[in-house]
């Protein structure tokens, strides 16, 4: 039995204050044990990103509590959960291998030790090479690929990934797709990863949880029980099929209402 | 500027001067009116030798650098208030923005009216009119910095103060600088403006008395020097502007 990471206890969140509350998130209930990749999906203005901000510490929820290797998350705890966002957000003033070791620097590490560390993430995430490259010199692909080496390299238990691809083109993203799912595999962290797009949920989770429209509600837990390494073949095999259907149906329902 | 640049800015000028020579000294230009260049750069030898000159050439040096000590940390500092603080952005804003299309030239005697014909009412002039550009220069630079990269370095564990030095700090130094430079410009034209208008020393005031006197090869020469000085501390602040900008992409 692998040790519970990230344990979310009746947590709800509303946003605004007084007349206005708008209700985000119901009562979630979610236990994600060490090394599981977890798929958030569910209909836009769900709550996916604002559950994903309450993991990273960015905001206080209104009630429940989230806990991470069992500390009690009130703030972001950058040496236990990285965080990468939809767009690349790199500082543009510093060098890839600086952006890679931005949150090493933020914690008082000698440049030569916060280098090292930044030096071994880029040639994990294959940018060997790019080191001293500036943000706008690396493509969208490469940019990401930066971003996910900067969310390693505390090392830290979970990573939290808020629609990593979105911003990129179709083939990037399915080849960010199979680079992220191997260095998942060499790295062993526990990902939370929300997404708008069933096949990449499919095709990278283990487990997808399906959240309601607003309020967000858990409405389903899926386990993806397809083999790894997962394979493009994987994509028109019925069984991915059937896993794709029944997440659209409860993404269907909810957008109905 | 590329080399290739550099030659053909210097061609140009020097044909335009050679133009110049050669047409004064058939006498199609007035010499009376229009010096030939080679009159004027003698003027220009004597003058930067005689005692006043540079008494006046250092009074206004001092007022430019007074009115811009004041002018740019003040409109700095109200520059970030007005975006940091809501209520105080809602109440100046507009006011400012208003403010930054009056001509500021009007409010001159005012100024000498409340300061007196002194070094103080230029300083306070030239304070006056680079505050506005500097304070805009502000809100448009603190409101470039990318909200996204407070919040990741925020979830990275950033202090407030390493939000400020390494976030506020590198991402707001470029509009700075360019506002900065905006700004001494107009503060160079408060100061010379004041000058020629009513002062007792000062590289505008021996403008002001050359032209009155009719003195043209002085007064070429004064154009010369004041136009080679704003030139310089223009482009000084420009190459400091680049290498701190270096990060912005090139279009």
């Amino acid at each position: 039995m692998t040790k519970t990471v990230l344990s979310i206890k009746g947590v709800s969140h509303r946003f605004g204050a007084d007349g206005a509350v708008v209700p985000a998130l119901e009562r979630i209930d979610l236990e994600v044990p060490d090394g599981q990749f977890v798929a958030l999906v569910g209909p836009s203005g769900c709550g996916k990103s604002t559950l994903l901000s309450l993991v990273a510490g960015l905001r206080q929820p209104s009630d429940g509590t989230l806990r991470c290797d069992g500390e009690r998350i009130t703030k972001p705890i950058p040496r236990k959960i990285g965080m990468i966002f939809q767009e690349a957000n790199l500082l543009p003033w510093l060098s890839a291998i600086d952006n890679v070791a931005f949150p090493l620097k933020l914690r008082g590490e000698p440049k030569i030790e916060r280098r090292a560390a930044a030096r071994d993430m880029l040639a994990l995430t294959g940018l060997t090479g790019f080191e001293d490259k500036l943000p706008h010199q690396l493509s969208g692909g490469m940019k990401q690929r930066v971003a996910i080496a900067r969310g390693l390299v505390q090392n830290p238990a979970v990573l939290l990934m808020d629609e990593p691809f979105a911003a990129l083109d179709e083939q990037t993203r399915m080849l960010l797709g199979d680079e992220l799912l191997r260095i998942w595999s060499e790295a062993r962290k526990t990902v939370l990863f929300v997404t708008h797009s069933l096949n990449e949920a499919v095709y990278l989770a283990d487990r997808i949880i399906v959240l309601s429209s607003r309020p967000g509600r858990i409405v389903d837990d899926v386990a993806v029980d397809l083999p790894r390494p997962r394979t493009f073949a994987m994509t028109s095999s019925e069984r991915f099929g059937v896993l794709k259907e029944r997440i659209w149906q409860h993404i269907r329902r909810a957008e109905r209402v | 500027m590329r080399r290739h640049e550099r030659v053909m800015v210097a061609a140009g000028g020097l044909g335009l001067a050679l133009l110049w020579e050669l047409l004064a000294r058939r006498g199609v230009l007035d010499a009376s009116l229009t010096p030939a260049p080679s009159t004027i750069l003698e003027a220009l030898l004597t003058l930067v030798r005689r005692p006043e000159v540079l008494t006046s050439l250092g009074v206004t040096a001092w007022e430019v650098l007074a009115a811009f000590a004041i002018a740019a940390p003040v409109g700095l500092l109200f520059g970030i208030l007005l975006v940091e603080v809501t209520f105080l952005g809602d109440l100046f804003r507009p006011l400012v923005n208003f403010l930054f299309g009056v001509p500021k030239s009007i409010f001159l005697p005012v100024f000498i009216l409340i300061f007196g014909v002194s070094i103080p009412q230029k300083i306070a002039f030239a304070v006056f009119t680079t505050l506005f550009v500097v304070i805009t220069g502000g809100i448009a630079a603190v409101e470039s910095v990318p909200r996204d990269l407070v919040t990741v370095s925020r979830v990275y564990g950033a202090t407030r103060w390493q939000v400020v030095r390494e976030i506020y700090l590198p991402a707001m130094a470029p509009i700075l600088l360019e506002s900065a430079r905006l700004g001494m410009i107009f503060n160079i034209t408060a100061v010379l403006l004041c000058e020629i208008y009513g002062a007792r020393d000062g590289i505008g005031y021996r403008i002001a008395s050359w032209g009155e006197n009719v003195q043209m090869p002085q007064l070429y020469a004064a154009l010369v020097i004041v136009a080679v000085a704003a030139v310089i501390v223009n482009e000084a602040l420009r190459a400091v502007e680049t290498r701190l900008g270096f990060w912005r992409r090139v279009a």
